[in-house]
């Protein structure tokens, strides 16, 4: 009897539905904005003179006009991100006093002191002790310094702006105006970025923003650039043009990974991406002056803090896998040197060796640790007189006796920018592939957006190395 | 490392990459060809067989089974094969040679159009995937959903009364609403009237009808009608059809009461310093678009005008209910408005 109801209630909703029509859902809105322009009408007064209005209208157009727009744009990145590379320096090399070279030493004499087991001292000390040292001192003081910059920008009301001018480009390869501040939020930190892209609303192109995301240079990945550059680059220029050339080269790095993010942003859209539902809408909030303190209050917490904790996290057991293989022993050969013999096959092929692609797969957790993996390993191969044992990376102060080492290890000019490229074009550290996890609630998605860079860097390294060769 | 040689790495290479193109690319890749083949079973040509019936008993025509061996892309002993068995299971019979369907059939034919057409509105409604896939998928859906599968289908979108295109979706006791209306062409001038239902096939006609950007649910005025082209009016822009195009494209005439409001136009059309007045949203912005459209206030009567311009041309700027909002080019095509 009950159910006879139900079902009865069922078919008589069903039949209303077919009267009401399809424009019910507009007359309602309809209905609840006539319903609240009365209210309001009723209840507010109007200021009729609007003076901050105008500001905004005079701020409006200059910073979206055809002669000024991408100049003032342009030129604010630039100098974000020039504040924050060369800024990071001095922080970075005080932290790497303390942390590496007074705290580190302490440590390793204290565990003498007390008798500590040679592997329990160096899995502790020089494996996850030395790996999340070295990640809190590359990697904190640049987010310091990039993140409130960028919230400043945010709070104040300029990014959308961005998004605005540079919105019919990014429709071109099927992707959101705002994914430009997303990229550019991944110059600082990719993990970051993928949060940022919480701004885009339409699946589709949140997804795409999520996955091209790794192909900004972030924090991690500028000093790799750079020290590279410096040395095989630069040493190929004549001298007075040896650190333009360098400069040129990793701009020309950055602007590569913008390339291949709309062409990647492209076939996303055409292809995996095209039955997402795609929308789009871009609010121009009114200016207001940015809470200053609060911002650097918030983004110091909110972005620079989880992100670096999250480093942490995933760096310490980097930091002991990376003195482990190094370590343990298989036969007479490191865990370390076996893995390097068998990738170096593969490793010549891509025009890269066994040590970068084992640097690569040690240190997921973090490009920082990247270089310092590269020159522990390299002495451990080729058993040159430096560094501080197995399993114990370092850096070296001059980028001459960095290279030294590196040439040692029989790294060519070749070599030199197919590991910028492949810097470029690698897997997102595991931080990031994490983040990307969180926000997508997908397996399917974060896998993609982890290989896919990979086999893309793969392909590109190989085609260099192949065309090099036959060049030169 | 003896025997390698960059230009053997980089043929290699190429090789692969070229087997990979093949097997793999998009629709026309041997791997979805084979994949696709292996699909095309009995059941897929039993119910290719009572749609098509379906369509032509609809539209007064009769069939043959020489015409439909034609329209069918199946070899023609399958088809003679399930013709058979079909006479035998009683969907369908012969009258003379003209094929007919029997009252099963025809049940079982309305299931198939009812499921093709909930999936072009799914698709329409909650998925990203272009107009010019729409017809595609549906054809390959309506062979694979259920009975229960549908109807939770249909409950989930809502019950619509009609798919995206404008014809109408039967329901489950096999209910279907009225469309009103007759081809473009047969319009005389100065006739006024609203498009109700624009037809997708043939593919290359409907992606000329996508091209114009005319949208469905459009109130149109008829300018020119002659054997060459038809020219109408409408939302403010003037369209210009071949007499074949134009016939896919059903008109209902409004009643002589309702007056063409003149000076409607799209929002796309206003220009820097115009104010204007929403009329409404087309029909042709669907689901989610269309929700956030009326969320954020473009609704009927609503004032509008051009708060900035782009320096690269589009999105603009729109200025509504006090705050700044940008919209594509095609979006603020799809809103109607009234130039004060």
């Amino acid at each position: 009897m009950e159910h006879k109801n139900i079902d009865h209630i069922l078919e008589l909703s069903n039949e209303l539905r077919w009267q009401i029509g399809d424009d019910f859902h507009d007359n309602l809105t309809e209905g609840i904005y006539a319903d609240a322009a009365q209210i309001v009408s009723d209840s507010v007064q109007v200021d009729t003179s609007k003076k901050r209005f105008r500001l905004d209208r005079q701020i409006d157009k200059i910073v979206t006009s055809k002669t000024f727009g991408f100049p003032i744009m342009f030129l604010i990145l630039a100098t974000v991100l020039w504040l924050t590379i060369v800024g990071a320096n001095y922080p970075s090399s005080l932290l790497a006093q303390l942390l590496l070279d007074t705290i580190h030493p302490l440590l390793k004499s204290g565990a003498a002191a007390i008798s500590m087991p040679w592997w329990l001292d160096g899995f502790l000390i020089d494996g996850v002790y030395l790996a999340v040292a070295w990640v809190i001192a590359v990697m904190l003081p640049p987010m310091a310094i990039f993140f409130p910059m960028f919230t400043l920008l945010e709070d104040f009301g300029y990014l959308p702006r961005i998004a605005f001018n540079l919105d019919s480009l990014f429709k071109k390869a099927g992707a959101h105006g705002k994914q430009a501040l997303t990229m550019s939020m991944g110059f600082g930190c990719n993990a970051a970025g993928v949060v940022a892209t919480r701004i885009i609303d339409s699946p589709r192109e949140r997804l795409i923003a999520i996955i091209t995301n790794n192909f900004s240079l972030c924090n991690g990945r500028w000093p790799t650039q750079i020290l590279i550059a410096t040395i095989f680059i630069g040493a190929v220029a004549p001298s007075s043009f040896s650190s333009l050339a360098s400069l040129l080269a990793v701009i020309g790095i950055a602007v590569l990974g913008m390339f291949f993010m709309f062409t990647t942003s492209w076939a996303l859209s055409k292809t995996v991406l095209k039955g997402q539902v795609s929308t789009f809408n871009l609010e121009l909030p009114p200016y207001r002056p940015p809470r200053f303190w609060k911002t650097i209050y918030t983004s110091l917490i909110d972005r620079t803090m989880i992100v670096l904790w999250r480093a942490i996290v995933f760096a310490a057991p980097a930091g002991a896998a990376i003195w482990l293989i190094s370590n343990i022993h298989i036969g007479n050969e490191s865990i370390a040197a076996w893995a390097i013999d068998a990738l170096d096959g593969f490793g010549f092929l891509l025009g890269l060796n066994g040590v970068i692609l084992l640097a690569y797969i040690v240190a997921i957790p973090a490009n920082e640790i990247v270089i310092p993996t590269i020159l522990m390993l390299t002495v451990l191969v080729t058993g040159l007189d430096a560094g501080a044992g197995a399993g114990v990376m370092f850096e070296l102060d001059s980028a001459n006796a960095t290279g030294a080492i590196l040439r040692a290890g029989g790294w060519t000019l070749l070599t030199a920018i197919n590991l910028m490229l492949f810097s470029l074009l690698h897997n997102p550290c595991s931080t990031t592939i994490y983040t990307i996890y969180k926000e997508t609630k997908s397996i399917k998605w974060t896998v993609f957006a982890s290989v896919m860079p990979v086999i893309l860097g793969f392909i590109v390294t190989f085609l260099v190395a192949q065309i090099w060769r036959i060049v030169f | 490392m003896n025997s390698y040689n960059p230009i053997q790495a980089l043929l290699l290479f190429l090789l692969i990459a070229g087997i990979l193109y093949v097997l793999l690319r998009p629709t026309k890749g041997w791997f979805w060809i084979i994949k696709n083949n292996f699909k095309s079973n009995e059941k897929v040509i039993i119910e290719d067989i009572l749609k098509q019936l379906y369509h032509f008993e609809n539209s007064g025509n009769k069939i043959d089974t020489k015409t439909l061996v034609q329209v069918l892309k199946f070899s023609n002993h399958h088809i003679i094969e399930v013709l058979k068995k079909m006479t035998i299971n009683d969907l369908i019979y012969f009258e003379s040679d003209v094929l007919k369907l029997t009252e099963a059939g025809r049940d079982y034919a309305l299931r198939i159009v009812r499921v093709h057409r909930l999936w072009e509105r799914y698709l329409a409604d909650k998925t990203g995937f272009s107009k010019e896939e729409w017809h595609d998928r549906a054809e390959m859906m309506e062979h694979r959903l259920s009975h229960d599968e549908t109807n939770m289908l249909a409950a989930r979108l809502g019950n619509p009364k009609f798919d995206p295109h404008g014809d109408p979706i039967p329901t489950h006791t096999g209910k279907m609403a009225e469309v009103s209306g007759m081809e473009l062409p047969l319009l005389p001038v100065n006739a006024i009237g609203r498009i109700t239902h624009i037809e997708d096939e043939p593919e290359i006609i409907y992606k000329q009808i996508l091209a114009e950007n005319i949208h469905i649910g459009s109130i149109i005025r008829v300018i020119e009608n002659n054997a060459t082209r038809i020219t109408f009016q409408s939302e403010g822009e003037e369209f210009r059809l071949a007499p074949i195009v134009a016939a896919n494209l059903t008109v209902a005439l409004l009643e002589e009461k309702v007056v063409l409001e003149e000076n409607i136009a799209r929002l796309s059309s206003l220009k820097e310093d115009e104010t204007a007045k929403i009329i409404g949203i087309s029909r042709e912005s669907r689901g989610e678009s269309r929700r956030r459209l009326l969320d954020l206030g473009f609704v009927k009567g609503a004032t509008i005008k051009i708060d900035l311009m782009n320096p690269l041309g589009e999105p603009n700027a729109y200025l509504i209910k006090g705050t700044s909002i940008a919209l594509r080019h095609d979006q603020a095509a799809k809103i109607l408005i009234k130039k004060e």
